[in-house]
This record gives structure tokens, sequence and C-alpha cells, in this order.
């Protein structure tokens, strides 16, 4: 059975998903990395990983139903291990693996991303939280517009477009600055 | 909406390619004719990342408050354990 994500208390809900997912697949999981000669660390870190990767098919609608969450999970680790093991490192082994976020990378590549991240977390909270909400979380607007005590979908909407505009400023003026630097 | 915001919901209905075919063909054509629109493509790209990368870090964080609290609480006692006999040096 694949979990249907509920958003009505979104953060409540996302801990009793990331519990029950713990509880069911995490001992599965650590019988393998075990078997496999890994550490609890070792077990940890690649759960955690496959964990995110699969909120991210399941919020985007990518899960296939065959399959249930542990086997899923399980599968997800199994790949993670043979990557790392391949590698000799673990140095995120998300963004290789996520497909269909094909933006990410752009802005990895910048260096000022973490003081970028860094002042967007602290200045500009609330609109990341509201957009995270609706392009990380895939919550409805009506559900973002609820969680965020907007009247409606429709001034939710506009809020999302001028916080759009908010940090695409900042990140415009660091794009710049930066340009500034290499040139 | 201001005439801003309705250019951003172009740009990022473009981005998400979520654009009516008609109005997507009319944004390619901008795209040529106006050079800035690229620049305004490309930051809106980079917001959208750092948006992904911001809920990712916070899930992350969630996750890991959940396996502290599995490895800590009483109540799970049981769970750790499992876990743990794994684990005892071989």
């Amino acid at each position: 059975m694949t979990h249907e994500i509920v958003f009505d208390k979104p953060a409540a809900q996302r801990e009793k998903l990331i519990t029950e997912l713990y509880k069911s697949a995490f001992p599965t999981v650590a019988k393998y990395v075990s078997k496999m000669g890994g550490s609890f660390d070792d077990a940890k870190d690649i759960f955690q990983d496959a964990l995110v990767i699969y909120y991210e098919k399941a919020v985007g609608g990518d899960l296939s139903l065959q399959s249930s969450e542990k086997a899923y999970l399980l599968g997800i680790t199994k790949h993670l291990w043979f990557k790392k093991f391949r590698d000799g490192n673990n140095n995120l082994p998300l963004d290789n693996c996520i497909e269909g976020f094909d933006i990410t990378d752009e802005a990895d590549e910048q260096p000022s991303t973490n003081k970028l991240m860094h002042y967007l977390e602290t200045a500009g909270k609330k609109c990341m939280e509201l957009l995270s909400a609706f392009y990380y979380h895939k919550l409805p607007m009506k559900e973002v517009a609820g969680l965020f005590g907007y009247a409606g979908e429709r001034s939710a909407t506009v809020q999302k477009y001028k916080c759009i505009e908010k940090v695409r400023e900042t990140v415009k003026e660091q794009s710049l600055a930066y340009e500034d630097f290499i040139e | 909406m201001r005439t801003s915001l309705n250019e951003i919901k172009e740009i990022d209905d473009h981005v998400l390619k979520q654009a009516a075919p008609d109005e997507a063909l009319l944004f390619e054509a901008q795209l040529i004719i106006n050079p800035e629109l690229k620049y305004q493509v490309l930051w809106h790209k980079q917001t959208l990342s750092l948006v992904q990368q911001y809920g990712r870090n916070n899930l992350r964080a969630e996750i890991e408050a959940v396996h502290q609290k599995l490895f800590s609480q009483p109540e799970h006692e049981g769970f750790r354990q499992k876990i743990m006999r794994l684990f005892r040096k071989r």
C-alpha cells in the first residue's frame, strides 16, 4: 500500500508519514546495509536520502502503485548503496538520482548559494515557506491559502507571484554581483 | 494582477511547461524578440531551484527529528534494539 499524503496539517502529517516509514522500512534497510558490511550511520544516511527521494516522488505523483513503499525504499537503498560503493564516496547522492526537476543544478553551481540561502532563510522566510509549500511539497493552492491565512486561492496566488518577484530580485542582485566579480 | 506579476506567471507557466499551446508559442516568440526575457527565465529557474533546496533542507531536518525521537524516546525502545542488534560487532 502506498501512503496517501494528506495535507490538512502538513507538517504533522509529514512527521506521521516519516515515522511510519521508519518503523515499517528501516529494519529491512538496516538489515541490508548491515549484511553489506555497512555501519549504523551508513544505514541512517542512506535511508534518509531514500526517504527524501520517496517523498519527492510521492508528492510529484511519480510513484508507481505496483510496489509497496517498503519495497520501494529498499530498492532506492540498494541503488544508493551500490552508487556509494562504486563512487567511493557519498557526496550528495541525491543530485544525480532525482530526475524530473532538472533545474536543480543551476543554483548549486553559484558559489554564493549558501550565502543566498542563509539570507533567504532569515529575511525571506515567510516567502520561502509559502513558495516551498507550493513548489516543493506541492500542496494545492487552496491549502496553501488556508495555511498562510489568505482569504482564498486567488490572493494566495497573487502572493506567490509577489514572493517569486522578491526572491528573484535577490537572486538577480547576487548573480549580477557575481558577474562583476568574475569579469 | 500587476503587469509584472502577470509576466512572472507567464514565465512560471513556461518553466513548468504548463502554458497552453498558443501561449507557449507566443512566449517562444517573445523569447526571441526580447533578450531580457531570457535572463528573467534564468533567474526564475534559479529562484525555483533555491525553493526546491529550501524545501529539501527542511524535509531533511524533519526526518532527522523523527530519527532522534525514535532513537531516544523510551516508547521506541523495542524498535531501537531491533535495529542496534543488526550492527553488533561481528
